[in-house]
């Protein structure tokens, strides 16, 4: 589905990712861990298709198509979402009428029909239920005055409802207490499938208890250094990232 | 140079002399009609006056010389069609309809329909000859020896102005709708509506004036509207302006509050090749409330001028602003919204913000709030702001699946929803919001 390969990306003439490979099938649950400033945000936002993010080096092959030359919005109609690490007030846009708005922009992209405001309002009361989302938060402007949960649960309920095929979550237990944080996971569990993907980003390991992950990267200083299964997380999170850094260095 | 520009104005105001006496000759028995009388007093103010330069500190942003320039004749009826009047109906709203058509009155297309008990909704010539005569003759009276040049040229060449009357404790549930069709094909024309609406003590109200033109033509209105609002009374006031992209307008409104009472003005600017507002309130005693909201949107090579004013005179007295537009292209937008508290006004609440979105380099958008308090014990605030949309905001939304121009519009629309949210009337907020987001995709 995914295959990145030797990933280079610059912000502002500063190198950031320094030759990242990654490949990602069916299925598959990644988990991305790593210290501040070792590039996984650059990594999800690049994904996502931000402009800012300078690609100098590497390739991204999504389903078979070079993904560097789809805008960002032409990646969300192919299925992929960014879970926001800060999810963007967006006052006077309700979001029950954005999800209707992307939605159906996205439906249309895959040839499918447009929903009408009844089966609009039916969905979304299904997928408010799944991520446990007060409905009346459907009405008010989105994400404006949202508590930090409230947020988190709001980029859960617009993956549910767009539902992709690659998914993208970029800290999304940050901020997060226990509840939210089961109640996150939860949502992004009852979305997985044999057909989808998701890439968690994250510099915790509790949250891996909830979305068990197939495979443990470590990102350090723009690279992927090491790969495992779950119990690299595990070990991380009892001995930090120093141990990676000798690692490093002795080689 | 400044004899250069009183030159200009001296040349254009013998012009409008010279059209006055042509529409004079034609007149016959109508010359001694006290209306007319007064129109020739106003000709005659005019040619006093001067209209404001760019030296003028409130026409400094807009040139009035580059309104006047065409050579204007008085407007000619053109038919309005029924698909028209059907276009410009607001879904599920009974009106009182009133077509104008290049500043005439559409007798045949207007739809008054009942009226409530003791209400008057007629010409104001008709007026002058009715029970409420005074009021209007007092009213016409002022703008006929105005010092304003644009007031006094309006009164000059005014005919079928607009007035109503709505007796005490009268609640009228049904919008005045004063809709004016423009159309300056056939050659460059202007128009001088007139209102005088007199709402008692304790009556509700409600006024839509609504410009649209069907083609895009060179044209001037001039309108001109008084109100007295009585003690407890309500009035909402709506306009929506949709003219020609090349055509002018200016437009003047003046509101006397009594004790007590609610005023509002909705104001929407989408149309308009120059266009001028002066939005102002005359309090007159305490406990009123005054309410100004506006919306401007700006593309091409329009320029949106809002210039409003409150005197707070009297204590206890409320005040709300909200302007806010989007300037895009090369087009330029004005506000200058100026609040007086007199040292008597005690215990007001001012609160004034304007708030623009300017979204290309050559767009500009001039704001200037005056506040002026020498009252000690008062509330009062202002605010301006000019911005760009949040690159942030549309990456997030294109996240989604949205294209970059629906996430623009969306912004812009949900910017502007702050100020459409507060109209009252379901139906014309729909209208409005659905002519700002076409005036977006477009």
């Amino acid at each position: 589905m995914l295959k990145i390969k030797d990933l280079r990306v610059a912000v502002e003439g500063k190198e950031i990712l320094k030759g990242i490979n990654l490949e990602v099938k069916p299925g598959e649950v990644h988990a991305i861990m790593g210290p501040n400033g070792s590039g996984k945000s650059t990594l999800a936002k690049v994904l996502a298709g931000r402009e800012e993010y300078e690609v100098t080096g590497g390739s991204i092959e999504y389903k078979g198509d070079d993904l560097l030359e789809l805008e960002v919005d032409e990646r969300a109609r192919e299925g992929i979402f960014l879970a926001f690490q800060y999810p963007v007030e967006i006052p006077g846009v309700t979001t029950a009428s954005f999800l209707k708005h992307t939605l159906n922009s996205v439906r249309k992209a895959r040839g499918e029909e447009e929903l009408d405001a009844f089966e609009m309002l039916k969905l979304l009361k299904e997928k408010t239920k799944l991520v446990e989302m007060d409905k009346k938060l459907l009405n008010r402007s989105l994400n404006d005055g949202f508590s930090g949960g409230e947020k988190k649960r709001n980029e859960v309920l617009q993956m549910a409802v767009l539902n992709p095929t690659l998914a993208v979550l970029d800290e999304t237990d940050s901020g997060l207490d226990i509840d939210a944080l089961r109640i996150v996971s939860e949502g992004v569990n009852r979305l997985k499938s044999e057909d989808n993907a998701f890439i968690v980003i994250t510099h915790y390991q509790r949250l891996l208890n909830h979305i068990v992950p197939d495979y443990v990267h470590v990102l350090f200083d723009g690279q992927l250094v090491k790969s495992g299964d779950k119990t690299l997380a595990y070990k991380l999170e009892e001995k930090g990232y120093d141990w990676i850094k000798e690692e490093i260095a002795a080689v | 140079m400044n004899t250069a520009v009183q030159d200009k104005f001296a040349a254009i105001k013998a012009n409008y002399k010279q059209l006055f006496d042509q529409l004079e000759d034609r007149l016959n028995g109508y010359k001694d009609h006290p209306l007319h009388q007064l129109r020739r007093q106003a000709i005659d103010q005019l040619a006093t006056l001067n209209f404001p330069g760019r030296k003028n500190e409130d026409w400094k942003y807009t040139p009035v010389t580059r309104m006047l320039q065409p050579s204007y004749k008085t407007g000619t009826a053109i038919s309005v069609s029924d698909e028209l009047l059907q276009a410009q109906s607001f879904e599920d709203l009974d009106v009182h309809l009133l077509v104008f058509s290049n500043g005439q009155l559409d007798e045949t297309r207007s739809q008054i329909g009942e009226l409530p008990e003791g209400v008057i909704l007629s010409s104001i010539a008709t007026a002058l000859e009715g029970p409420q005569a005074d009021k209007a003759n007092k009213v016409l009276e002022q703008w006929a020896k105005s010092t304003d040049a644009f007031a006094a040229l309006n009164m000059a060449f005014a005919d079928k102005g607009v007035f109503a009357y709505i007796p005490a404790n009268v609640r009228m549930n049904k919008p005045v709708y004063m809709l004016h069709v423009n159309d300056g094909n056939e050659a460059p024309f202007f128009s001088h509506p007139q209102r005088i609406i007199v709402a008692e003590r304790g009556s509700e109200s409600h006024f839509i004036e609504r410009y649209v033109s069907p083609e895009d033509s060179v044209y001037f209105t001039n309108a001109l509207t008084h109100i007295e609002l009585g003690a407890n009374g309500k009035l909402d006031h709506y306009k929506i302006q949709q003219e020609s992209v090349q055509a002018f307008q200016v437009n003047q409104v003046d509101v006397l509050q009594e004790r007590d009472s609610t005023y509002s003005s909705y104001a929407v600017d989408l149309g308009g090749r120059m266009v001028r507002n002066n939005l102002r309130t005359h309090l007159q005693s305490s406990g009123t409330m005054t309410n100004f909201y506006g919306v401007y949107l700006a593309k091409g090579e329009q320029h949106l001028d809002n210039q409003t004013f409150i005197d707070h005179a009297f204590p206890h007295c409320d005040s709300n602003e909200l302007y806010k537009g989007v300037i895009d292209d090369k087009a330029r937008g004005v506000f200058n919204g100026k609040v007086i508290v007199r040292q008597d006004a005690q215990k007001t609440n001012a609160f004034q913000q304007n708030s623009s979105l300017v979204l290309s380099q050559k767009a500009v958008m001039d704001t200037k709030p005056q506040l002026e308090i020498y009252a000690d014990d008062v509330k009062c605030s202002h605010g301006a702001t000019i911005g760009q949309l949040d690159e942030e905001s549309i990456f997030y939304l294109r996240s989604r699946g949205l294209n970059k121009e629906q996430a623009r519009s969306l912004l812009q629309q949900a910017f502007l929803k702050e100020v459409v949210e507060n109209m009252k009337i379901d139906s014309i907020r729909t209208v409005v919001e659905k002519l700002i987001s076409e005036k977006f995709d477009s």
